[in-house]
């Protein structure tokens, strides 16, 4: 392992924050004025803020807990161990981890025939279903920002008022000199925060949804654009259509994770609208979803074995199923005998209630949730935080490497995958001799 | 000191003067030269054996974002007869699948299983390295490298058009270049249809090699030229990787010599070439131009190609050519693909295809393959691949080795093809069968002298023992599947088509002498117009060991530049 040069921790030191999809790499942190946590150093951002509030500015003196009682790391891999290897149909949730974590767990899962989804699979697979059933045309925030002149944000502002994804992708800058940002069903805040936008060649607007609904509204602008014959057209959504086909470069957006059930059918429908504009005119889809790590394990899982999550090495060889194995309904009907539990990023991410064996490995806040009889707690380190790592930005294309604000005491979640995954070598071999 | 002896096989090793039945001995992972009498700790009989060195394709897309999209799109590909596919029954395998884009464990396994040590991703985006290192690292024991893509980046593109006719801006493209390929750990450049990607995004949907881009007013001719001259004084060994204008249009074979008078007499390899080898003659106006081009490339000394040879069946076609696959993209079967535009400095298409023999276009495309692997004099200058998975699946090489080494074999096969194909075409008339030695030389020793990695794709005393040891057998398909024993880096990796041992392998790359002064500009340009912060750009050694999974980094050396 390599060690990474550590800052000097009274001054402030550039940062890459893991805790959204947009992996903002140009933070500065600093230790806040009471010395007992981090703030950024300048500007704003809500999901930065919520991720750093939960570290100390050293690391944490959390230990592996069996049955809520604290015990050495090596009783914790033991009994976590046990726990897989009795196992019949492990579920492995949560996910959330980076690059390293991620390979790790490919094969433990292999090992255990794990079926494997993250914690909100639904929008992740969202954009995995409409991928698989039509493909799409995708942009990123360095194109958006030096060639966007529509931005339509589906469904609301990304990651809420406060967020930086509109300084990211360069309102109010001179790389494009005029640029129209559209929000399309979004909230009473979500317009308050667009006339925060307004100015420096930026100009806003809102258009409400058809009925109060998104589907039917976004099926109307596929249709309106596709000189298809529809009616009588709001006219908000005509203008909206004009403005699609008169644009040079338009990225439609939205945040996976916010939209509907049945939010693929969504994605399918605007990848449609993109399509319709590209024979005449340039547009690109922004996807921006599969935070804490979830977008992450799933490039690495896919890479690894030819297919994305909510898949498993089972029985009858590499299943993917994309609506049956959804770890909720799983643990529901009872199709799993056992949960591991992985959340590095988020404390408040905890495993859904379930009387089944759980081992979670996670950020020390989760000891709580795993301190019943029939768990196993392994605090491991954050990424970015108290280790290095890498993350795929939202977008897909680029992956960020993590620094550390603090060398941790506690493993990294990889480290701790290995030992657990030769402990249920080893208790195989055992039984078997 | 574990010393092996392969005794009795018939080396063909193209860097030696002949193909002598001769013992070959290894220790410590390397070639070696050991008196017959002496003693060794192991010895494989290799009697009625061809002995090689390890295959290297220079030109597989086993790595990076387009090709984990292919995945994504195709979850169909990963599935037989709709079933999911066996877990593998050997211990050492973890579970992994597909056919045209499998899992990298399974990409490595089955390159392996071939005789193959070494595999090179073609088309690596600046912005997305770290990713095409991760995919390549977790493909187990072959040794990787990748070319990054440049001469669509919009930096570039305003330098080139900035620096005018006079080419002011040459030496700050070189500086840009020599930090490109340091900063993503590359083994050399491609350019894809070049400024064609970029001009894609200003809604221009078609690029002449003497035309302008729209945008920047500067042509695909003077973006290949400055590519290549640029890589030449920065001493890198491969030659500019060109992915020529026009990408399976009829008639863009007035591009592909257009690019060639473009280097002129610059080194330049034409990746994929059977894919720009297209001529307009004939009922369907789309017609063979192999031999046209083969004129060329033996005419030309600087140019070197690889075929992307097709193969029938399904496939997906994964391409920076943003501009080329959404045009080709009605042709998508299934009917999906993905495209992109990518940080203002290249794009992505994955469409997927299926090659029907009875098509009439599809079963020119074979044609026009074989034709020109059988008619450019000079194998040192041509690369076996497929394009994978462009063209068909590296696992096909058996069968296309068949095709060109066994002519009764070939018109079999050419029969049954869609008729005006089968019965016209000029290849009925080529008898050429390639020889074992030019089998050795198109999938190892070109290769590796093309990519200046001068201790692999031959097996001379000193060289790095990756070996693959062949069963001779008339049917060569057959023979080249299965070899009997496979080595990597001296350690025994496959017997007999099962592995046995899977070490992480290695990373190739260049580390070419730049200005270093060019950060300033790099990092001013990055603050304006970027997405990532300039300091998180370079990727140091610990984070490729990181990215690679702690593979063996092996810096090739650079040439002494023309500057």
């Amino acid at each position: 392992m390599t060690e990474t040069p550590l800052p000097p921790s009274a001054r402030s030191t550039r940062w890459t924050c893991p805790f959204c999809v947009l992996l903002c790499d140009d933070l500065s942190v600093r230790e806040n004025p009471v010395g007992n946590g981090f703030e950024l150093a300048a500007g704003t951002c809500a999901p930065a803020e919520a991720g750093l509030a939960q570290f100390g500015t050293a690391p944490s003196a959390a230990t592996p807990r069996v049955d809520g009682r604290p015990c050495p790391l090596d009783d914790a891999v033991a009994a976590a161990a046990r726990a897989l290897v009795a196992s019949r149909q492990p579920l492995f949730g949560g996910l959330g981890t980076d690059v390293a974590g991620a390979r790790a767990l490919y094969r433990l899962a292999c090992d255990t025939g794990a079926i494997c989804d993250p914690a909100d699979g639904d929008a992740l697979m969202h954009g995995v279903r409409a991928l698989q059933d039509r493909g799409g045309f995708t942009t990123t925030l360095a194109e958006v920002r030096n060639r966007a002149d529509l931005i339509v944000c589906v469904g609301g502002l990304p990651f809420g008022p406060r967020a930086d994804f509109f300084r990211r992708c360069g309102l109010g800058e001179a790389t494009v000199a005029q640029r129209h940002v559209v929000v399309l069903g979004g909230s009473a805040n979500d317009e308050a925060a667009l006339a925060a936008l307004t100015g420096r060649g930026v100009t806003t607007e809102s258009v409400s949804m058809q009925g109060g609904d998104l589907f039917s509204t976004v099926a109307l602008l596929a249709a309106v654009l596709a000189d298809r014959q529809v009616g009588a057209v709001p006219p908000q959504l005509a203008t909206l259509a004009e403005r699609l086909r008169a644009a040079r470069y338009s990225v439609i957006v939205a945040e996976t994770p916010r939209l509907p059930e049945h939010g693929a059918l969504l994605i399918e429908t605007i990848d449609r609208i993109v399509a319709t504009l590209n024979l005449a005119t340039r547009s690109g889809a922004l996807w921006l979803g599969g935070g804490d790590g979830a977008g992450t394990v799933n490039q690495v899982f896919t890479w690894l074995s030819g297919l994305p999550l909510r898949s498993r090495a089972g029985p009858a060889g590499l299943e993917h199923e994309p609506l049956c194995f959804d770890a909720q309904r799983l643990i529901d009907d009872a199709a799993v005998d056992s949960l591991l539990w992985v959340s590095c990023f988020d404390a408040g991410c905890v495993p859904p209630p379930t009387d089944l064996p759980l081992i979670v490995l996670g950020h020390p806040g989760l000891a709580a949730p795993a301190g019943r009889t029939g768990t196993v707690f392994v605090p491991v380190s954050t990424p970015g935080v108290g280790s290095a790592g890498h993350l795929f930005r939202g977008d897909g294309g680029a992956v960020l490497p993590l620094v550390p604000l603090y060398r941790d005491t506690l493993p990294e979640l990889a480290d701790v995958l290995v030992r657990l995954t030769q402990a249920v070598k080893s208790l195989r071999t055992e039984a078997s001799a | 000191m574990t010393r092996l002896r392969l005794r009795g096989g018939r080396v063909v090793d193209p860097t030696q003067p002949a193909d002598d039945v001769r013992d070959l001995c290894v220790q410590d992972g390397r070639i070696v030269t050991i008196d017959p009498r002496e003693p060794v700790d192991e010895e494989i009989d290799a009697d009625g054996c061809v002995v090689m060195a390890g295959g290297i394709d220079l030109h597989t897309h086993i790595g990076g974002g387009k090709i984990n999209l292919a995945r994504l799109l195709m979850p169909e590909d990963h599935r037989t007869r709709g079933n999911p596919i066996a877990l593998p029954e050997n211990p050492l395998e973890l579970a992994s699948c597909g056919g045209c884009v499998p899992g990298t464990l399974a990409t490595g396994y089955r390159y392996v299983e071939m005789g193959y040590t070494a595999a090179f991703e073609p088309a690596m985006i600046a912005s997305n390295a770290r990713h095409a290192h991760m995919e390549m690292g977790d493909t187990p024991i072959l040794d990787h490298g990748a070319y990054v893509m440049l001469g669509n980046d919009e930096l570039f593109l305003q330098l080139l058009a900035e620096g005018g006719a006079s080419g002011r801006n040459f030496e700050t493209i070189r500086d840009y270049m020599g930090w490109t390929i340091h900063a993503t750990k590359a083994m050399g450049v491609k350019v894809v249809n070049p400024a064609g990607i970029s001009a894609f995004k200003f809604n221009q949907r078609k690029l002449d090699v003497d035309e302008n881009h729209v945008h920047w007013q500067v042509t695909p001719r003077q973006v290949v030229h400055t590519l290549a001259r640029a890589l030449r004084e920065l001493g890198v060994p491969h030659p500019l990787h060109i992915h020529g204008s026009n990408l399976g249009s009829a008639g863009n074979i007035e591009s592909t010599l257009q690019t060639i008078q473009a280097l002129e007499g610059l080194p330049g390899h034409l990746t994929h070439i059977q894919f720009h080898a297209y001529g307009v003659e004939g009922p369907k106006k789309f017609s063979s131009a192999a031999r046209q081009l083969a004129e060329a490339v033996n005419a030309n000394p600087n140019i070197s190609i690889d075929v992307g040879q097709i193969m029938f069946g399904q496939t997906v076609t994964a391409s920076g050519d943003t501009m080329r696959q959404h045009a080709q993209s009605g042709l998508a079967n299934p009917r999906k693909w993905i495209g992109g535009d990518i940080e203002c400095e290249a794009g992505c298409g994955v469409v997927p295809f299926k090659y029907r023999e009875q098509s009439y276009v599809n079963a020119l495309q074979w044609v026009i393959g074989l034709e020109i692997f059988l008619l450019v004099d000079d194998p040192w200058r041509v690369v076996l691949t497929t394009d994978h998975p462009n063209g068909g699946p590296f696992t096909s090489y058996p069968h296309l080795i068949r095709l060109l080494m066994d002519r009764s074999f070939r018109e079999e096969q050419l029969a049954k093809l869609h008729p005006d194909v089968a019965t016209n075409c000029a290849l009925r008339s080529i008898t050429r069968e390639l020889t074992l030695r030019e089998i050795a030389i198109m999938t190892r020793a070109a290769p590796a002298r093309l990519l200046g990695l001068v201790d692999r794709g031959h097996l001379a005393p000193g060289a790095a023992a990756d070996i693959a040891v062949y069963r001779e057998q008339a049917d060569r398909e057959a023979m080249f599947t299965t070899p009997e024993h496979v080595f990597k880096d001296g350690t025994l990796v496959a017997r007999a088509g099962r592995i046995t041992a899977v070490p992480v392998g290695g990373t190739h790359f260049v580390e070419p002498d730049y200005d270093r002064a060019i950060e300033k500009t790099l990092r001013a340009h990055l603050a304006a117009h970027g997405s990532v912060n300039f300091d998180h750009i370079a990727i140091g050694h610990d984070d490729l060991c990181r990215c690679c999974n702690g593979g063996r980094l092996l810096p090739a050396a650079c040439f002494e530049g023309a500057t």
